[in-house]
């Protein structure tokens, strides 16, 4: 049968190899020409590394790069969600808790109350962007440093995700202000483009 | 019997049977808008078209065909295929993109036909018809009226079933609409049914709307417990959480119906009155702490049982083998009337005046003590202290009565009322649909409870919480579980002999009573049992 | 001063150095490992922690780990046994200090007569040993304080209370006990040819000349011994490729798996003190110990200001280089970032006035690092302007007014030789560790038993032969110094 795992031979190892103490000692000269090689580098003062130091220096991220989630909103102002959970029905962390809420004054009648993303609980799959029939909710803010010091922050609220790219934005991200060359593109007001 | 075939299948029904119905019959489902198993055929919707092979000419309407012998239809040519296509167009011409912010979707007609046979490539190019949205036309009943699909449903039903004829198609061909009256209101109590009905989110029910998304929820089958009348309904939950009730359709009972009392009952399961947890002498205890007090309280005394005629048939069968076993002397009572908080509507359509669900439960099993006493027997004995000690389910009997509180009062109830309030000691039991159980109603129809949500904090089922005072006593009086205790059950009372829980299906069983009860339109076989 | 207590004071002074040199020497190898495993696999390793922007190329890094360490919850399991737990990490490194005390780690410092009498109150000059204890046994009880570092794994794997720990422990013991024979007939065959176990001795036979150093010794016989000692010293250190006590894929970290905080600091500091003792043992028996080759004590006594010289120049030279690469750095494309870098993200708890404010910026303002190459190049351009002043004060010939003085260059001088032959040798040790695979376990036994336990037997025959031809081995070589 074809199917069978075919054995793995062994080869058998010669004198020198059995000994251990040659290969041993080849192995060891690999490693320390590396070691060399780095320290020679380093105090010529050209990085042999593809290391990066983060946070001073970042990658730039890709356009179609999964980040933080944020809310559009209609030429009024309002929220483009209408709460249909769609969403949260494709999310497979359920990790999104909407509430919804009627709004007496807009044909459009249905809107969040609450909108929560458990951003601990997300595992970036977009799978809320696809199903939104709104584009009411996007993941291209490029943030990817989503942290907190406690888990309440850690769950996004409505208007932190409608405020993350534009206008006043929340405590956790003043750093990106201070350091403009570093925030995400579109992050200080400018509206992303739009993806056709 | 005619024997008729769809798609090839013979099958034999009853004559006259409306052909959507036998076609379900074997398992071919013919999409249908204006069709209605408990509303006269309108035929307007036109979705029902189907190929007549024998017995008839043409394509023609399914649910206004009548099964006659020899009469053969197709669902499956590519000519019915075509028809549905182009009819979901027409229903589609006017019809908005709202599915995110309606209510109906996940079980819209609409779109689960589209999906199947839409036109999937629109062709309109003219635009659509705008129509009054969000009219506010009663009570309970939100309407949209762009979403309609004309299938007048609800025009036959506020004519037919409530016979109050607020609703009407307005104008015509392209500019037909739903509407209501000019100055008229929905004010009948049925106004639920009509969301219900509706295929499309045009009607929607203002308590439910926007509340939760239906295909989250999960719906288990129960009994309403707002009236004698005892509807069948759909517990609509999630995650322990009761959303809505819906009817289920019994013919013998509720047909599709349930009042809108009963409808918006739900809120009860989590209203403030429940009672949820034990209490001794008003302060907070746990339930076998609180049964023991019950059973201190009970013992040697001169008892008087109430049987609920809330509770269920199971509690009141617990209350016997309790009283049998424990407490010998003990007599029984069962108090006609309603509670003073009990709603006070009632009518010919479905709502009874007796707003207890199972006063033949308990009727049926207070017989089993032999003489049962009445309020006036109640208040005799406790006027002259022949009974010093009460054991009450469910029933308030403080209210009702306004009896002078005995010193030993023992209440197993789910809310909170006079009696709950003056008992010495309460047992919370769980809401009728939270609980396994049988009622039975005012037909004599023993009908099934199901548990469909987790009790409310300590609450437990009523029966379980009367076996708890059994416990206390030193041995529980009746099995643990619902179908065992049924089974003692129907061998202890004789109506009941020979039934089953399992036997009782989804929509119930009928038995002989031993006296019909007054005021009932359908009283079951009358005779006296002893 | 009485002589008791000449003895006491000075046996103190040499504990107290012999456990300051060991422990001196563990922060370094943390760094070393990491910094070791980082350049190997290409990477920069520890660059961050900082003081006042200074990094030390991560030196620093060992810093915190002691403050996370000491300030670490204790967590003591409910199922341990309790006294046994809490005594066995206390044992692996109380034992893996103890060992050194034998190792010699400089010549004889002699206290000339007038000081030693003015000070100390001796009649005549005061010859120190520069070793805690000097006992005839000294090999044997290496071997014998080697052997009782297995009960602190032990215990702590069978106290642990725990399948993986015990496992761990069980594997530490077989192992032990399989290589302790093959390190013990390699040290056979040494003491065979020295005919001695007395390291004072063992050292003094290997000042004579570099011939008569360990490895060299009757040929093959000390080369061979040496890669049996060698080989063995990495198996009873629980080091990689003999790492198998602590296999974290399999033994989640095996005999610690239950200790945290300081307790587990302990076991990681025994594992560093004992490389270091395994290095200076090594160094002692195979390679001289203190001795710089063709260059011994009496010779630098005699040559002290061409000593000197020689120190100063060469010593001017390295930190000059040193002192123009940390200047060098200064265009390093690091340090360009870290100007662009507008500063750390704001952090709502981080203290901000006082004490803890100027601390909490000394330790997390990461600007401050640009300043790095200018503190280093000061302080490298500091330490050859001191080097170049040394040739000043050996053109001064102060050795032959200053005999004490003498004594203590020497005495340093020596000691550098032993630090850089132990250093060389803890190096070996972290080398290995990122150079190889972990053995299997049965691998491991057929090493020991098959392989090193034959040539450890053959190897003593050969020694014996030696000792047959000609008694007087040692003897032969001493005339070249
Ligand atoms: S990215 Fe995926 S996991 Fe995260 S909220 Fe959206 S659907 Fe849920
Ligand atoms: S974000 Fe989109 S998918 Fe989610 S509720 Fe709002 S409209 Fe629906
Ligand atoms: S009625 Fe049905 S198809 Fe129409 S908007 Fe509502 S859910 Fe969608
Ligand atoms: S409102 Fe609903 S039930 Fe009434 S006609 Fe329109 S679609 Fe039919
Ligand atoms: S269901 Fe037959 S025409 Fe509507």
């Amino acid at each position: 049968m074809s199917d069978v795992t075919p054995a793995i031979k062994k080869r058998k190892l010669n004198t020198s190899e059995s000994i251990y103490l040659v290969e041993v000692l080849k192995g060891m000269a690999i490693t320390m020409g590396h070691v060399i090689k780095n320290i020679i580098g380093e105090l010529k003062g050209q990085s042999t590394f593809d290391t990066m130091e983060y946070p001073e220096v970042r990658k730039p991220v890709n356009d179609r790069f999964k980040g933080a989630h944020r809310l559009t909103t209609r030429p009024d102002g309002k929220y483009k969600c209408v709460a249909c959970m769609c969403c949260s029905t494709a999310c497979p962390a359920k990790c999104i808790s909407i509430v919804a809420g009627e709004d007496a004054d807009d044909p459009i009648e249905k809107f969040p109350v609450r909108f929560d993303i458990d951003m601990l609980r997300c595992i970036y799959c977009g799978f809320c962007v696809e199903a939104c029939p709104k584009d009411a909710i996007r993941m291209d803010t490029r943030i990817y440093e989503i942290n907190a010091f406690s888990r309440q922050d850690m769950i996004h609220t409505r208007d932190y995700m409608r405020d993350l790219m534009a206008g006043d934005k929340p405590e956790a991200e003043q750093w990106y202000r201070e350091n403009p060359q570093h925030s995400p593109e579109g992050f200080l007001g400018e509206v992303p483009p739009v993806i056709p | 019997m005619p024997l008729v075939k769809v798609n090839g299948i013979a099958v034999e029904v009853p004559p006259g049977t409306n052909m959507i119905e036998a076609a379900k019959k074997v398992g071919v489902e013919i999409p249908h808008y204006c069709y209605h198993p408990h509303l006269s055929v309108a035929g307007n919707c036109r979705m029902c078209l189907v190929d007549v092979e024998a017995g008839g000419r043409g394509p023609d309407i399914a649910c206004n065909m009548a099964a006659t012998e020899g009469l053969a239809i197709r669902t499956d040519t590519p000519k019915v295929t075509q028809m549905r296509k182009s009819v979901m167009e027409f229903l589609l011409v006017n019809h908005p993109l709202d599915c995110p912010i309606c209510d109906q979707s996940g079980e819209c007609r609409l779109q689960d036909y589209y999906m199947e046979y839409g036109q999937h490539d629109s062709r309109l190019a003219d635009a659509k018809m705008g129509k009054g949205k969000r009219q506010d036309i009663g009570d309970q009943i939100v309407l949209d009226a762009e979403r309609c699909v004309q299938c007048s449903r609800c025009v036959r039903f506020s004519d037919e079933v409530t016979g109050t004829g607020e609703l009407r198609l307005f104008n015509r061909s392209n500019q037909t609409q739903i509407g209501i009256f000019p100055g008229v209101r929905l004010s009948h109590q049925y106004q639920g049914n009509l969301a219900d009905i509706c295929p499309v989110g045009a009607l929607t029910l203002k308590d439910f709307r926007f509340k939760k998304r239906v295909w989250w929820l999960k719906e288990s089958e129960s009994v309403c417990g707002g009236c004698a009348t005892g509807c069948n309904i759909l517990v609509h939950h999630q995650e322990n959480e009761v959303y809505r009730f819906t009817p289920r359709r019994n013919d013998e009972v509720n047909k599709s119906w349930i009042c809108d009392q009963g409808r918006l009952s739900y809120k009860d399961v989590t209203s403030l009155k429940r009672l949820t947890g034990a209490k001794v002498d008003g302060q907070r205890a746990e339930l076998p702490e609180a049964a023991n007090a019950a059973a201190l309280l009970l013992k040697g005394a001169k008892v008087g049982v109430v049987f609920g005629a809330k509770a269920t048939t199971e509690a009141n069968w617990a209350a016997v083998k309790l009283v049998r076993a424990r407490l010998p002397n003990a007599r029984a009572y069962v108090i006609e009337g309603n509670d003073p908080d009990a709603f006070t509507y009632q009518d010919e359509i479905l709502v009874d005046s007796d707003k207890t669900p199972n006063r033949f439960g308990a009727a049926l099993t207070a017989s089993q003590l032999g003489s049962v006493g009445d309020a006036e027997a109640l208040k005799a004995a406790l006027a002259s202290g022949e009974v010093d000690a009460l054991l009450v389910l469910h029933d308030d009997v403080v209210g009702r009565l306004g009896v002078a509180t005995p010193k030993a009062l023992v209440y197993v109830g789910t809310f909170k009322n006079a009696t709950s309030s003056a008992a010495a000691v309460v047992l919370p039991a769980a809401h009728y649909i939270e609980q396994p159980g049988t009622w039975i109603n005012r037909q004599g129809r023993v009908q099934r409870l199901r548990k469909t949500v987790a009790p409310a904090g300590d609450s437990v089922a009523d029966y379980a919480a009367v076996d708890a005072i059994g416990r206390a006593f030193g041995g529980a009086v009746i099995p643990e579980m619902p179908a065992a205790i049924f089974q003692e059950l129907a061998a202890g009372v004789k109506a009941l002999n020979g039934l089953t829980l399992k036997g009782l299906g989804h929509g119930g069983q009928l038995i002989t009573l031993f006296a019909p009860s007054p005021g009932v339109d359908q009283p079951g076989q009358a005779a006296p049992a002893k | 001063m009485s002589e008791t207590m000449l003895t006491v004071i000075l046996a103190l002074v040499k504990c107290v150095f012999s456990l300051a040199f060991v422990m001196q020497i563990v922060p370094l190898l943390i760094w070393a490992e990491r910094k070791g495993a980082a350049y190997i696999q290409d990477r920069p390793g520890p660059n961050r922690a900082h003081i006042l922007g200074v990094r030390a190329g991560g030196l620093i890094h060992t810093l915190p780990d002691v403050f996370k360490l000491i300030t670490k919850e204790d967590v003591v399991p409910s199922h341990v046994f309790r006294p046994l737990w809490a005594l066995a990490p206390i044992i692996s490194m109380s034992v893996a200090l103890v060992t050194f005390s034998v190792v010699p780690w400089g010549d004889q410092i002699l206290i000339p007569a007038e000081i030693a009498e003015k000070y100390l109150g001796t009649t005549g000059p005061l010859a120190v040993n520069l070793q805690v204890a000097d006992i005839d046994g000294g090999l044997l009880y290496v071997l014998a304080m080697t052997s009782l570092g297995v009960y602190g794994i032990m215990l702590a794997g069978w106290s642990s209370n725990n399948k993986f720990s015990l496992i761990g422990g069980l594997r530490s013991a077989a192992q032990m006990v399989s290589y302790e024979l093959a390190m013990g007939m390699g040290v056979v065959a040494m003491f065979m040819t020295y005919g001695t176990t007395r390291l004072d001795t063992i050292m003094q036979i290997q000042s004579e000349s570099i011939l008569n150093w360990g490895v060299l010794l009757s040929p093959p016989v000390g080369l061979v011994a040496f890669i049996l000692f060698w080989v063995s010293a990495f198996a009873e250190c629980n080091r990689n490729p003999f790492d198998l006590p602590e296999g974290e894929a399999e033994l989640v970290a095996g005999y610690h798996t239950e200790y945290s905080s300081l307790r587990f600091a302990l076991f990681f500091m025994a594992e560093y003190a004992n490389m270091v003792v395994a290095s200076s043992v090594t160094a002692t028996l195979f390679f001289g110990g203190y001795n710089i080759p063709f260059v011994n004590g009496a010779m630098l006594r005699e040559h002290i200001d061409l000593v000197l010289i020689a120190i100063g120049v060469g010593g001017g030279v390295f930190f000059l280089f040193a002192a123009s690469i940390a200047f060098g750095r200064r265009k390093d494309p690091f340090y360009a970032a870290m100007e662009a870098f507008k500063g750390p993200r704001p952090n709502k708890l981080a203290p901000v006035g006082g004490l803890n404010g100027l601390l909490y910026r000394a330790l997390h303002d990461d600007t401050l690092r640009q300043h790095e190459w200018k503190i280093f190049t000061a302080i490298w351009a500091g330490a050859a302007a001191a080097h170049f002043g040394l040739i000043g004060l050996g053109a001064m010939n102060i050795a032959s007014g200053m005999p004490l003085l003498t004594e203590i260059i020497v005495f340093v001088t020596q000691l550098n030789a032993f630090v850089v032959k132990v250093l060389f040798g803890c190096w070996m040790f972290i080398w290995v560790r990122w150079t190889l695979p972990r053995f299997r376990y049965d691998q491991l036994m057929d090493l020991g038993w098959k392989y090193m336990l034959p040539i450890g037997l053959v190897n003593i025959l050969l020694a014996a032969v030696w000792l047959l031809i000609d008694a007087n081995t040692m003897r032969l070589y001493a005339a070249i110094p």
